[in-house]
């Protein structure tokens, strides 16, 4: 006697055979979900760099001596800041940075060089371009930087003059672990990836879902003998396996072309990709349930999608966030899925880091999936 | 000659009035397009910010001196960093890699000793580099801190013969949200337009009722033009709750002028319409049209634009390829009349380049929308 495969599971097969000859059928779909999310990660690896470099800077050197100009050379030999002509006159030097033209402005002042001969103490002006809070951080941080050590560096010459002996300092040698170029390629395909599966596989699947309820086809299958729960799964099945091409085709891209590492153990990247996969799928499909048109699905899908990449970590650190939207950030499923994918290919993290990560996708993957299970019974029945 | 105009006239506004008959009978839609931009306005305004307070450090003090304990007092005391404290130096990699710290400091054994003998005290700063930006602002901290805390221990209090002042512009006290909100607001502005009308217009393809259209007088300049003027105002009213919101929630000031952030908005909305409708004539069909649209608006905007990541560090292919993403426009001129004042002047670029893309993608929406006539 053959054994024979039991009957839901070749209904189940059915099933997936005409979700997977449906999507297959309109190639243009079939270019969006496969093709486009390659072509973003390596688009926005290339755009996304918040590493600092080159800033245009005037510098306004009113002092015009042999002091005055050797800062401002050594202040511009590191690659922080790229000169900008123009500014002879304290008041020149706030139309560049309104125009947009410079984003820093460093004014030596008139006096400098017989100031510091005197031991008079000087003041060099720095004006920044506060509309990028950021940029005006790093460029502050970066002048403060050369000014603190050429303080140090006088302190210590005018000791020496003195016949002192100079007092001892204190030293942070600093060295960046994982990362030791601070490429922010590495990090960003990682979130890329993240942001990309959530798109296509949440909407992607409620809109397919309340399609077929605008058009009447959801009815027609209904009235067969199959089972809601085997109609959903049979749904879900073409959009893991996309959801998985292209997990690999993205971190394909990403190793080769961004270096990304893969210094975790890939059980973990796996096991996280398809415990993510089932919650994002589960909200499509929950979305689906609650609207009655395609039009409502795709808003209602934006509405979550949304906050969901901004609140997950993926551009700004959670911990930067207060604390009230950091709290929402632990139901978030997004977020746990950056945070396990950056800690494995970056940091090599396992299960014995990540495990409470995982569970906690686990949790709201089957929360989520029993909710919209729930939900498209009650709207079919 | 004026009959043919107010012909003209009458047809779009018939078009137009069909189409709020359209949204007005599904308020959700219209809860759902007027309620995204507030709610994403406020969560991203208070929730996107680069700037951690409290960042944890982990201190490992091999040394258990007067002199260690000082240097670790001087880093938590003032607010920077919240302390994460182990034992020896082999748990820093387990604590980095949970992500418990995002970066260490070790003071050796000896470390004190040094500093007696008058030669330089080292410690060892170790950073999580997985997040570069964050890893770089962490290392210029702790070294401007640990400077600090050097100086003050060979009791140096007199006046640096170099001082450094640091003036701010437009935003002194380095408020995320003044940074976030003229560039979100071109972010919120681009999902409505293009996915609304891209997917109205391909819904109208897909239920065969463009074709009922077609079969009445009316012309297809007509049709995209009563077509999307409602949508336009429902742009323009977008824009007016967002500023609003971000003037009297996030304290974000207008010292240029309001009429220029009114004009770049409404030719920005055009552009965008006419984005959404190019891809509803080009896909015809809804799931098509939203995935399409969310790809060629909401991620260029998002990432093309210079509202989160500057345009000058990006590759110069990709900052050639900024040029034709209108958010990109957008988000300058909203900065700009924002935060730094002005009027036409100022955004004549910005102004000029989205009344450029505006006309060509209506111009290119109408045409290919002709040729499906036949």
């Amino acid at each position: 006697m053959t054994t024979r495969a039991p009957v839901w599971a070749v209904i189940l097969a059915a099933v997936v055979r005409k979700e997977v000859r449906q999507t297959i059928r309109d190639r243009r779909i079939m270019f969006l979900l496969i093709a486009a999310p390659l072509i973003q990660t390596i688009l926005l690896g290339y755009a996304v760099d918040f590493d600092f470099e080159e800033i245009p800077t005037v510098v306004v050197d009113l002092d015009r001596s042999h002091d005055s100009r050797m800062h401002a050379r050594r202040l511009l030999a590191d690659r922080t800041f790229r000169r900008r002509p123009g500014g002879t006159s304290g008041v020149d030097a706030i139309a560049p940075l309104a125009s947009g033209q410079a984003a820093a402005a460093i004014v030596l002042p008139p006096g400098l060089q017989s100031d510091l001969l005197a031991r008079r103490p000087s003041q060099v002006q720095i004006l920044l371009d506060g509309a990028d809070p950021n940029r005006a951080m790093v460029v502050a941080g970066a002048a403060a930087r050369y000014f603190a050590e050429t303080t140090e560096e006088l302190l210590r010459k005018q000791a020496a003059g003195a016949g002192l002996v100079p007092p001892p300092t204190i030293r942070a040698v600093p060295r960046a672990l994982y990362n030791p170029t601070l490429a922010t390629a590495p990090f960003m395909v990682s979130g890329v990836m993240t942001m990309l599966l959530l798109i296509v596989t949440t909407i992607v699947t409620a809109m397919g879902l309340s399609r077929e309820r605008e058009m009447g086809t959801l009815e027609q299958v209904l009235v067969t003998p199959i089972r809601p729960i085997i109609l959903l799964l049979g749904k879900m099945v073409p959009f893991l396996v996309i959801g998985c091409v292209d997990v690999f085709l993205v971190l394909t891209a990403g190793v080769w072309i961004f270096g990304v590492p893969m210094n975790g153990p890939a059980s973990v990247l796996v096991a996280g990709t398809l415990l993510y996969l089932s919650c994002t799928l589960g909200i499509g499909l929950l979305i689906s349930a609650i609207s009655k048109t395609q039009q409502q699905a795709f808003l209602a899908g934006f509405l979550y999608i949304m906050p969901a990449i901004l609140l997950s970590g993926f551009m700004t650190p959670v911990l930067a966030m207060p604390a009230w939207l950091r709290t929402i950030t632990y139901v978030n499923p997004v977020r746990y899925f950056v945070e396990i994918l950056r800690a494995n290919l970056l940091k090599g993290a396992g299960f014995s880091d990540l495990w409470w990560r995982l569970l906690a996708l686990g949790i709201l993957g089957s929360l989520i999936l029993f909710v919209a299970t729930l939900r498209f019974k009650k709207r079919v029945g | 000659m004026t009959s043919r105009l107010a012909r003209f006239a009458y047809r779009v506004a018939a078009m137009a009035g069909k189409e709020v008959l359209h949204i007005r009978r599904d308020p959700r839609t219209l809860y759902i397009a007027l309620a995204m931009p507030v709610v994403m306005l406020l969560l991203l305004g208070f929730g996107l910010s680069f700037d951690i307070e409290h960042a944890p450090l982990l201190i490992v003090d091999g040394d258990h001196s007067a002199d260690s304990r000082a240097l670790a007092t001087a880093l938590v005391d003032n607010g920077e960093f919240s302390l994460v404290s182990a034992a020896d130096p082999s748990e820093v990699p387990h604590v980095l890699r949970r992500g418990q710290a995002l970066a260490a400091l070790v003071i050796p054994a000896g470390f004190s000793r040094e500093l007696a003998a008058g030669r330089d005290g080292t410690v060892q700063l170790l950073v999580d580099g997985s997040d570069g930006n964050l890893a770089r602002s962490l290392m210029n901290k702790v070294d401007a801190m640990v400077r600090v805390a050097g100086q003050r221990r060979v009791g140096f209090t007199g006046t640096p013969p170099l001082q450094v002042q640091v003036h701010t512009l437009w935003n002194p006290a380095g408020d995320s949200a003044l940074f976030i909100v003229p560039g979100v607001t071109a972010y919120l502005l681009a999902i409505a337009a293009v996915l609304l009308t891209a997917l109205t217009v391909s819904g109208e393809w897909e239920r065969g009722s463009m074709e009922q259209l077609f079969a009445s007088p009316v012309g297809r300049l007509e049709i995209v033009l009563g077509k999307l003027l409602p949508f336009l105002a429902l742009g323009m009213l977008q824009l007016l709750l967002v500023v609003t919101l971000g003037i009297t929630v996030f304290g974000v000031p207008i010292r240029g002028s309001l009429s220029m952030i009114a004009l770049t908005g409404f030719f920005f909305l055009a552009g965008m319409l006419g984005q959404g409708l190019l891809i509803s004539v080009l896909a015809r069909n809804q799931l098509v049209a939203t995935v399409a649209g969310a790809l060629s608006s909401l991620l260029p905007s998002l990432m093309l634009s210079g509202m989160l990541v500057p345009i000058e560090n990006m590759p110069r292919i990709l900052q050639a390829l900024t040029v034709v993403v209108p958010a990109r426009y957008l988000v300058h001129a909203l900065r700009t009349l924002m935060l730094k004042g002005g009027g036409f002047a100022v955004v004549a670029v910005d102004l000029l380049a989205l009344l450029v893309f505006a006309v060509a993608i209506l111009a290119l929406a109408t045409l290919r929308f002709k040729r499906r006539l036949a």
